[in-house]
């Protein structure tokens, strides 16, 4: 059968980018069922996405710092601190919320040029200048939290941003208890998408190699419907869309964009893929470290504050070990270390694996042990399946 | 060989991604029939006594070299020459310690590539210098991305146009890859050199140079290359072609310099049957002759 045999090469083709997919299907199937629909409840999942959002934020930028071949690991500290400051900022300041979060993005900005001035002037490597920033953000956290151990912050807007949700438009009376906005978000997110799939391939037609099968990509369009038509659904039953969820959708937009659309992704992606070419090519490599990074810290810093916000104050232990899930998200998302490959929705495909892995195994009760010996199993499993990939090509 | 060719000087190429209407000079271009042919025109490019030093390595030792308007100069030199740094010193790659550049006559100073390649000067580089994670359009249009509009700092790319002008320049230099959209890492080593070549005649370029285009290639892929290189002389380009292969540098080059650690000791016009111009050459390259010897030497005692 040539629709298979074609399926198949397709397939393989593109396997790293699939394999992701079906890892996410396999695991919401896969706990759905073994929790008794536990998993996939309206519940659990606003948990899931508001669980994920910090960390998401932090893949999105820590793909495009590996991209361009180097790492940041001061990023969970960073985050912490930050956190730590807006509480300080709300509570000790007497700061309102709308003057916090730009201070505090802006302070994320200036810590990540400050690790691309060592990584790009300094000519320090990546691993250790940001092996020091973990380090003094950690010192850092700790100084700012020790007068008074965890800071409550009692401000409810900016409490909102990790336990809130968006409110739906009053007085429609069709589907009543159903959240209408984020039905309509939903519904729009699907045309947008069936329309710009139907345009790429149109575009594409001609070049036969590179396009799928007539049945593959319906398949592909009605799986994704499916997906996202499904989420919406269960996410308009309960409160509707959360405001973690609305900020995750607005970085991934602008990154996604940014890192597709623009000259400046064009050049990261270049600046990855051959460093020396980018420069003779009068790509100023120096000038990308530093906006790479500039972006990871204020990604670090809207980390912070969803963190922060979710528990509605800043601890002591706040970021620690961030930066290891936002790296393990970036590599099961299809990110290389090898630099110049590796796309944000991928990243942020990446820690929803990770994190619904997470969630299944701490609903089904399972021991935290074996919980990072599974995760590691699959980071592992991620890495060599594409190492293995990109060999065979 | 005494038959000159007259081959109109054709402004061409994507001026503001204005394409010029294909001429007909390409059927001009016959093997055979402007090679050798010594071009007379004023200098595009003047060299003058070009000095560059690695820590203790001189690589480069007081070169002259002069590249006249639609004229094909091969390089030659054995291992460390020097023939590579003095052409990354014209493509703005190196600065040199000592010595001037002149581009139509006017002095310059180039600090970087991107100065280099405003003037019209681009290089073909050794290891072709492509980001092979990126397309065919991406690698052409490098560090030259067509804008569609500018968003404050954020300049939004035109990827439409940036494929179609990629494609009619492979379609004008007859170079066959099935698309612009395929990925560098996917094509050939003949493919990687021609996208290598096409991107550095995209722009409006003066003056081409290539790195040993030849070296990594299969005997097909490097007469397809040289085949090339008479297209865009025909096209009106100034070429320098650096390679080991003295046969290349005899089938397409005008006049050949040939370098010795670090001096020029021979530029010559390219003539005569391939035999003795091989024995010629060889004896330059091995050091057994030197035109420029008493000179170099002079200028060395002058220095001391
Ligand atoms: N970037 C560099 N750093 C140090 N030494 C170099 C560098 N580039 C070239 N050289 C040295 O300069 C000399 C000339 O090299 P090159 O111009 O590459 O020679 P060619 O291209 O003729 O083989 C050699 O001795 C080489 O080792
Ligand atoms: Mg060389």
């Amino acid at each position: 059968m040539s629709f298979i045999d074609h399926g198949k090469k397709q397939l393989r083709g593109n396997i790293r980018e699939y394999g992701m997919y079906i890892a996410l299907f396999v695991i919401v199937v896969g706990f759905s069922i073994a929790t008794d629909g536990v998993f996939i409840s309206s519940r659990n999942i606003v948990n899931l996405v508001n669980q994920t959002g910090y960390i998401a934020v932090l893949a999105v930028g820590m793909t495009l710092v590996i991209v361009i071949r180097h790492i940041d690991l001061s990023v969970g500290y960073l985050s912490g601190f930050l956190g730590a400051v807006a509480a300080i900022a709300m509570v000790s300041w007497d700061l309102p919320v709308s003057a916090t979060i730009p201070l505090v993005l802006g302070l994320g900005i200036l810590a990540g040029l400050l690790s691309g001035f060592l990584v790009a002037k300094m000519e320090i490597p990546a691993f250790v200048a940001t092996l020091a920033g973990w380090l003094g953000y950690r010192g850092a956290l700790q100084l700012s939290t020790r007068g008074t151990g965890t800071i409550i912050i009692p401000d409810d807007a900016f409490n909102a941003i990790g336990n809130g949700f968006v409110p739906d438009i009053p007085g429609i009376g069709i589907l009543p208890g159903v959240h209408h906005l984020t039905l309509i978000l939903g519904f729009l997110g699907i045309v947008l998408f069936l329309v710009s799939e139907i345009n790429a391939r149109r575009k594409l037609q001609g070049y036969e190699s590179e396009i799928l099968p007539m049945e593959m990509f319906i398949l592909k369009l009605v799986f994704v419907t499916a997906l996202v038509g499904g989420i919406t659904w269960i996410l308009a039953g309960y409160q509707g869309l959360s405001w973690t969820a609305v900020v995750v959708l607005i970085v991934i937009i602008v990154y996604q964009f940014i890192t597709t659309k623009t000259v400046l992704g064009r050049h990261i992606y270049a600046v990855g893929g051959n460093p020396e070419a980018a420069e003779l090519s009068g790509i100023s490599v120096k000038r990308l470290t530093y906006a790479v990074f500039g972006s990871m810290g204020m990604l670090s810093a809207l980390s912070g504050i969803l963190f922060a916000s979710r528990l509605r104050s800043a601890t002591t232990t706040a970021g620690q070990l961030f930066e290891l899930d936002a790296i393990a998200a970036a590599f099961v998302g299809g990110v290389s270390a090898a630099g110049g490959v590796g796309k944000v929705v991928g990243s942020l495909i990446g820690a929803f694996v990770m994190s619904s892995l997470s969630s299944g195994m701490n609903l089904m009760g399972m021991d935290i042990s074996y919980q990072y010996i599974v995760r590691a199993t699959v980071l592992a499993a991620a890495v060599i399946f594409d190492v293995a990939t990109r060999k065979r090509e | 060989m005494g038959r000159s060719v007259t081959i109109p000087v054709c402004p061409l190429w994507i001026r503001g991604f204005v394409t010029a209407p294909i001429t007909p000079i390409f059927l001009t271009a016959e093997k055979g029939i402007s090679m050798n042919s010594v071009a007379v025109g004023t200098a595009v490019v003047e060299l003058r006594n070009i000095n560059k030093s690695f820590g203790a390595v001189q690589a480069l030792r007081g070169v002259d070299l002069v590249l006249r308007h639609n004229e094909v100069l091969g390089l030659v030199g054995d291992n460390a020459a020097g023939k590579s740094t003095l052409m990354k010193v014209l493509s703005g790659a190196y600065i040199p310690e000592e010595g001037d550049i002149f581009i139509e006559g006017k002095k310059t100073h180039f600090a970087s590539p991107m100065d280099a390649r405003r003037q019209g000067i681009e290089m073909v580089y050794q290891d072709f210098a492509l980001a092979n994670n990126l397309d065919v359009a991406a690698n052409v249009f490098l560090g030259r991305e067509a804008v569609r509009t500018q968003l404050g700092p954020i300049a939004v790319m035109d990827n439409r146009r940036m494929e179609v002008e990629a494609q009619k320049l492979l379609n004008r230099l007859k170079i066959d890859i099935s698309s612009v959209r395929l990925k560098v890492e996917r094509l050939s080593g003949g493919q990687r050199q021609a996208v290598a070549i096409a991107r550095a005649t995209a722009f409006d370029a003066k003056v081409i140079i290539m790195d040993e285009p030849t070296a990594a290639l299969s005997v097909a892929a490097i007469g397809k290359v040289l085949d090339l290189v008479r297209e865009l002389k025909a096209l009106g380009s100034s070429i320098i072609i650096i390679s080991h292969r003295l046969e290349d540098i005899y089938r397409v080059s005008d006049r050949m310099i040939v370098l010795r650690h670090g001096l020029k000791v021979s530029d010559t016009p390219v003539e005569g049957d391939i035999h003795e111009f091989r024995e010629r050459v060889v004896a330059y390259i091995v050091g057994a002759r030197d035109d420029f010897g008493g000179r170099a030497a002079a200028d060395k005692r002058q220095e001391a």
